[in-house]
């Protein structure tokens, strides 16, 4: 099998295993990165939503080997050391997450949306925001993406 | 309990030195030497414990799954100790237990379990005696340090000070001395703070466990390793009570990684019993994937004969034709209904249905289990954790005591995750193996073998006199459960002429709880009907329930928990949410206003639900006003987010609620194909107003806002539509 080269939170990554195996199994069971969750397998609930070259994907149906030369981000790699992205922070000020098992996906969903578009109207969050959370958090994802649009605005 | 316990107590991370307080409402300082031993014996529930840096970490068996326990614990004991947050930890600990005399493994005082909106309500009190005596010791200790009399002294802080003179000593350094202390101070002596003392009590705590969510931290079972661990996946019947006639593993043993395949009887044997586990085949591999895309190759023929029957138009038809022709047991009786409803001015004969909904746990169950030959080790996210000792315990041939569980925070619960189907299967494997195992179920397999929310068909006739009000009541419910709860509800003890009836009609799907069991379609039923009632005698929806609840005698609920019901608190309840929402105000067509209140176990909650309809079907809510009454309130932020939650997951529910089972087949498998709210779809608006009427006890709210929103939703929509809502799901598949 053909190493795959890929980088990974901006380190690069070989992996030479079988390349059918879903992303997020790699993630989770060969590198240990635990942050994104399995909720579904067919890409419906969003709790595996990774970045793939800055867009959100769902990592149960991404096979390893569609990553060759890929940049891919978890959300290990969202924070910039000790210093949490302003999605990040904003979840916790709004105190969105109930059970958690979801945010990670939802997270790295809004910050892939603000990174194209930082002032997104209604049906792109919509759009966007596509993923399931069974707590029903929804109302303060909602007021955590307005704060951090907010605070771009005015920086 | 064997030496390997005590070392996998260790491992847990627990230091058994400093203050160590035994949590109960009687709670006793364990000396360090003797408390290992304790702990091991399995004598202790909860354990609040100081270190030498003045760290308080509370030990306790109580699952969190986004219903907020460990932040409320925190902040309790914190508040009482005198202690800022971030000096406060809380960690699920194991299942510590005592056991009985046949070895299994019984609840302490402490409770173990998340189930009945219970957590908080129960371990109020326990965690603010142990806090208090906790604290005194530490005061206690100060005053012999500087030999000064206990009334000058008080605590702020972390810190003792000393009125007098003005000095102040850290609990850190009185941990020590406090851990030895020989006064005569007696737990019984020591009175938690007053209500009105209480500083965090009652204030706004956001998720203790925040940061480490939203960096993607580990927080889950599936999160976690044990070194040499293997994978485990389960190809189950997906036929109801079905069974494996035989299997060919060939090209699955053959695939890379596999290490063992192992077929899965059901149990028991007897498939019309309860099922505990499913039949399938088990493939064992190095990695999940490995394990995942061998069990897809094996080659099963199923047999799936007993539940051919079991199909959704069939138990649709059934039920509602049983609901005039069926033998009904009587639950309820009280006056003469046929000649209250002869003589009302006003009368409704409606029928309602609803199908089997399904859990959808955020997180598919999955458990880690190593068994060895004298020894279990489980780490699983579970509503009850003893439980799950005894139910590995029985799994695997060994003794209580000698299994040890690691709860771990839940991905949602729901009331799925009290079975212990998913940790007895990891065991059982993990057994045969001889190495320690992780089993992760698909999506498929949590809707497939879930222990669904029982269908129900209702058929309530129903009268209103000339002066509005309601005068008879007659209540019949056709399941495949035995549905108590709404056949007896409210507004029963409220009419002069009531009857409540139910019949159950067995089949082979499994049922189990279902956040706010029972009371999560009784609420629909009942406030629909009495909507519905409130139009037939030309009265407003909100005029005719406070009529209803106004001025009557407290009751006693025949529904558990069989609490005093004092529906003026309902009232209040009606008139807060009807006044925020500003009841009855014009709209644009297409548009309305619905309202319901229901109580659920120990707390009641009511809704205003205003929507716009999207078609013939769809809508969109606009706003929720919502209104809950649960007693003392520890965390508004926390309750908020509870009663938010309730009103998506209602919303959700009463819009695509439905699993379809297709000849004993479960159809709707994935979410593909069982729909979910989504952010979109959410409500624009969610208003939340904590009632007080100056409780010093906190009740339940993980369940309570749930019930009543459905109706609220339904009422809005007809509001909106001039169409009554009686089947639901409201976007259902025709059929």
């Amino acid at each position: 099998m053909p190493t795959i080269r890929y980088r990974l939170n901006g380190r690069p990554q070989q992996y030479d295993g079988d390349p059918t195996q879903p992303l997020l199994w790699h993630l989770r069971d060969d590198l240990g990165l635990i942050g994104s969750k399995f909720g579904c397998g067919i890409g419906a609930c969003g709790a595996c939503t990774v970045h793939l070259n800055g867009d959100a994907a769902r990592s149960c149906l991404l096979p390893v080997s569609a990553l060759a030369d890929a940049d891919v981000r978890t959300i290990e790699g969202l924070a910039q050391g000790d210093e949490l992205h302003p999605l990040q922070r904003a979840w916790i000020d709004h105190d969105v997450a109930q059970c958690g098992y979801c945010q990670a996906g939802q997270i790295m969903a809004a910050a892939a949306l603000l990174e194209k578009h930082p002032t997104p109207n209604e049906e792109q969050i919509n759009a966007a925001m596509s993923g399931i959370c069974r707590c029903g958090t929804y109302s303060r994802m909602r007021k955590a993406i307005a704060s951090v649009v907010a605070d771009g605005e005015s920086a | 309990m064997s030496a390997q316990s005590r070392r996998t107590f260790l491992r847990s991370g627990l230091k058994l030195s400093g203050l160590l307080i035994a949590v109960s409402s009687a709670p006793t300082r364990l000396l360090a030497e003797q408390a290992q031993e304790q702990i091991s014996a399995g004598q202790i529930g909860a354990v609040l414990r100081f270190d030498e840096q003045g760290l308080a970490t509370l030990l306790v068996p109580t699952p969190d799954m986004g219903q907020g326990m460990m932040t409320t614990s925190a902040q309790i004991l914190a508040d009482e100790l005198d202690l800022d947050l971030d000096r406060v930890q809380v960690q699920l600990n194991s299942a510590i237990e005592r056991y009985d005399a046949q070895g299994q493994a019984t609840s302490g005082e402490f409770v173990q379990g998340a189930g009945g909106s219970l957590s908080t309500m129960v371990s109020w009190p326990q965690l603010r005696r142990a806090a208090a005596y906790a604290r005194a010791l530490l005061v206690s200790a100060a005053a012999a340090h500087w030999n000064a009399p206990q009334s000058q002294l008080e605590t702020r802080a972390g810190r003792v000070h000393h009125r007098g003179n003005g000095a102040s000593i850290g609990y850190a350094e009185l941990v020590a001395a406090a851990s030895q202390e020989h006064s005569t101070l007696r737990p019984n002596n020591v009175e938690p703070k007053r209500l009105a003392q209480l500083t965090r009590v009652g204030r706004d705590q956001r998720n203790v466990h925040a940061r480490q969510i939203a960096t993607g931290q580990p927080l889950f079972a599936g999160d976690l390793s044990v070194p040499g661990m293997l994978h485990a996946v389960i190809r189950r019947c997906p036929h109801l009570n079905g069974s494996v006639q035989s299997f060919d593993a060939s090209a699955a043993e053959a695939m890379p990684g596999v290490v063992r395949v192992l077929p899965f009887p059901r149990v028991p044997e007897d498939r019309k019993q309860w099922r505990q586990r499913a039949a399938g085949i088990a493939v064992v591999a190095k990695s999940h994937w490995q394990a995942l895309k061998a069990a897809q190759a094996l080659s099963i023929d199923w047999d799936g004969s007993l539940a051919v029957e079991d199909d959704s138009v069939i138990l649709h038809t059934k039920c509602m034709k049983a609901l005039s022709d069926g033998e009904f047991q009587q639950l309820h009786q009280h006056g003469d209904v046929e000649a209250a409803l002869a003589a009302s001015a006003h009368q409704v004969d409606l029928s309602y249905y609803h199908p089997h909904w399904a859990h959808t746990c955020m997180e598919p169950h999955n458990a880690i289990a190593d068994v060895r030959a004298d020894s279990a080790e489980i780490w699983v996210g579970n509503q009850n954790a003893l439980g799950v000792v005894n139910a590995v315990a029985e799994a695997t041939g060994l003794r209580a005591n000698q299994v040890k569980v690691n709860i771990q925070r839940m991905g949602t619960g729901f009331g799925r995750k009290w079975p212990t189907d998913y940790v007895t299967e990891a065991a059982l494997i993990s057994q045969q193996v001889g190495a320690p195992v992780k089993l992760q179920w698909t999506r498929e397999d949590e809707i497939e073998q879930d222990y669904y929310n029982p269908l129900g068909a209702y058929r309530i006739r129903a009268g209103v006199d000339s002066d509005g009000n309601l005068s008879a009541w007659h209540f019949r419910v056709a399941s495949d459960a035995l549905l108590r709860t709404a056949a007896q509800d409210l507004p029963i003890g409220l009419v002069p002429a009531s009857l409540g009836e139910s019949l159950q009609i067995p089949n082979n799907i499994s049922r189990g709880a279902w956040r706010g069991p029972q009371h999560n379609v009784a609420g629909w039923v009942i406030q629909s009907t009495l909507d519905e009632l409130a139009e037939q005698a030309g009265i407003d929806s909100l005029q005719f329930l406070l009529r209803l609840y106004s001025g009557k005698a407290p009751l006693r609920s025949p529904n558990w928990p069989f609490v005093d019901i004092d529906t003026a608190r309902h009232v209040a309840l009606l008139e807060k949410v009807a006044a925020e929402a500003d009841w009855g105000k014009s709209l644009p067509a297409g548009r309305g206003q619905g309202i319901a209140v229901h109580q659920t176990f120990h707390s009641i909650a009511a809704h205003v639900v205003e929507v716009e309809m999207r078609g013939e079907r769809d809508f969109i809510v606009h706003r929720v006003t919502s209104a809950i009454d649960c007693g003392l309130v520890i965390n508004p932020l926390g309750v908020r987010a509870q009663v938010e939650g309730g009103v998506i997951d209602g919303i959700c529910a009463a819009k695509y609620g439905e699993v379809r089972f297709d000849k004993g087949v479960p159809v709707s498998n994935n979410f593909n194909s069982y729909r979910k709210l989504r952010y979109a779809e959410a409500p624009r608006r969610i208003d939340v107003h904590l009632m007080d009427h100056g409780d010093s006890e906190p009740r339940g709210t993980g369940e309570t806002a749930l019930p009543p929103v459905i109706p609220a939703l339904t009422n809005a929509i007809y509001a909106a539509s001039g169409k009554r809502v009686r089947r639901l799901p409201l976007l259902r598949a025709e059929g």
